[in-house]
């Protein structure tokens, strides 16, 4: 699969740009790094790449096709192979363990061993029953990072993963994302911090200022 | 002789569920609809309905009698002074206080829910389902609004149903009837059971959604 984005801006207000002219591509499977400042437009950008915002002007190709002028099931074909986990986890009412299950169900996918495997990875074993909204802030963000891990995806887009998660959970998701890079996936993160395993496992770092691409290798 | 207590209540019950069930289920459908219009269509409608709460329920009684009266645009349906006639114009009083309830929640709770679904390989008709999961507690509570604001009208149950014994009299009616005709004790009786049956209902339902569904 391959994203690119021609001439992308984005505006929420219809007044002020979130993004201006932005043209990128993730064509190559690896690590992608989007770093930069609160309030760069990194979230915008990521959102755009996850085909879940469609920007106000400008083009998403994925495999040189217009998404935004695709059929309903032809865009839903090609959104089942990538994963967004937002900045701040988006958990529904409920237990940790339907959460968990939610793009499973979506995708009537379920993988009982997958899922296992990470849940007994991350620790989550004993918070399975508990409900979603008795969690900490570092619990919500692993649980919505597991739910993108069970499905799998190629092209997994990751908003600030680290922000909460101690140590040990940051290393298995640092691991995680490298065997992602040996399995030939696509992996986007977005961050504020340049962590040196993260820098030194990718060879594309873009740096976004303003809405505007300031450095892209 | 005046109608049994039961008879009143159950009457009134049947009605102001009716009622509220049917507006319940049309602001879940005209909420659902208008968020996805964008935010100024969502504030527009949301302006006109809060306002809509605001007008007296013996306006609303004297529209629908209007509209229902033997030479007016709907009197071919012959319902005027019938429990249908009740139930008609209290939908009318249930819908904007469920609507204005539901609407900023569904709105908000849309925006996140669709964001997840899509993120997770959901189609945009997976959307409206886990919309209502997710706002089942928001949801009841509505229900609850609009039965409690229907069960304890007057106007459109007076003007609209006229308050006939053993056929369109309800609890409200009885007991502004009774009153004017000196019968108190009957009155406060039917006050309370009023008290009682609102009191019970929120804080089941209440006790439901807290303990239960809200997990």
């Amino acid at each position: 699969m391959e994203i690119e984005l021609r001439n992308v801006w984005h505006s929420y207000d219809g007044f002020t740009y979130a993004l201006k002219d932005i043209n990128l591509n993730f064509k190559k499977p690896g690590l992608y790094i989007v770093v930069g400042p609160n309030g760069a437009g990194k979230t915008t950008l990521l959102k755009i790449v996850s085909l879940i915002l469609k920007p106000s002007q400008g083009f998403v190709l994925v495999n040189n096709k217009d998404f935004w002028k695709l059929k309903e099931d032809e865009k839903t074909v090609i959104r089942r192979d990538i994963v967004f986990v937002h900045d701040k986890p988006i958990l529904l009412r409920g237990t940790v363990k339907y959460n968990i299950e939610i793009g499973l169900t979506i995708r009537n996918a379920y993988n009982t061993a997958t899922l296992n495997y990470y849940v007994n990875k991350y620790g989550l074993e004993e918070i399975l029953n508990r409900s979603s909204h008795k969690l900490s802030a570092g619990q919500a963000k692993i649980v919505s990072i597991v739910r993108a891990l069970v499905l799998n995806p190629y092209v997994l887009i990751l908003d600030e993963p680290f922000t909460f998660l101690d140590e040990t959970r940051q290393n298995l998701l640092l691991e995680e994302i490298k065997n992602r890079v040996k399995e030939n996936k696509i992996t986007i993160v977005a961050t504020h911090y340049m962590y040196k395993e993260l820098v030194e496992t990718s060879n594309n770092i873009i740096e976004i200022i303003s809405g505007k691409i300031k450095y892209s290798t | 002789m005046v109608e049994s207590l039961l008879s009143v209540t159950m009457r009134s019950l049947y009605v102001s569920s009716a009622s509220s069930l049917i507006a319940f289920v049309v602001a879940i459908a005209l909420s659902f609809y208008i968020t996805r219009m964008g935010k100024r269509i969502v504030e527009m409608v949301t302006g006109i309905f809060e306002a809509l709460v605001g007008v007296p329920t013996t306006a609303i009684g004297l529209v629908v009698y209007m509209l229902l009266y033997p030479g007016g645009p709907l009197g071919p349906l012959r319902i005027l002074y019938t429990p249908y006639a009740i139930i008609f114009g209290e939908f009318f009083v249930a819908l904007p206080v469920a609507f204005t309830f539901m609407i900023r929640h569904v709105h908000s709770a849309r925006e996140y829910v669709r964001e997840l679904v899509l993120s997770l390989g959901g189609l945009e008709k997976q959307v409206a389902a886990f919309l209502l999961r997710e706002l089942t507690p928001v949801l009841l509570s509505s229900y609850l609004l609009a039965f409690s604001r229907a069960i304890g009208e007057l106007g459109v149950a007076l003007i609209a149903g006229g308050g006939i014994e053993g056929y369109t009299n309800v609890l409200t009616t009885a007991i502004a009837i009774q009153t004017s005709i000196g019968n108190y004790e009957y009155a406060i009786y039917l006050g309370l059971i009023l008290i009682l049956i609102t009191v019970a209902i929120v804080l089941s339902l209440k006790i439901l959604g807290e303990y239960i569904i809200w997990r």
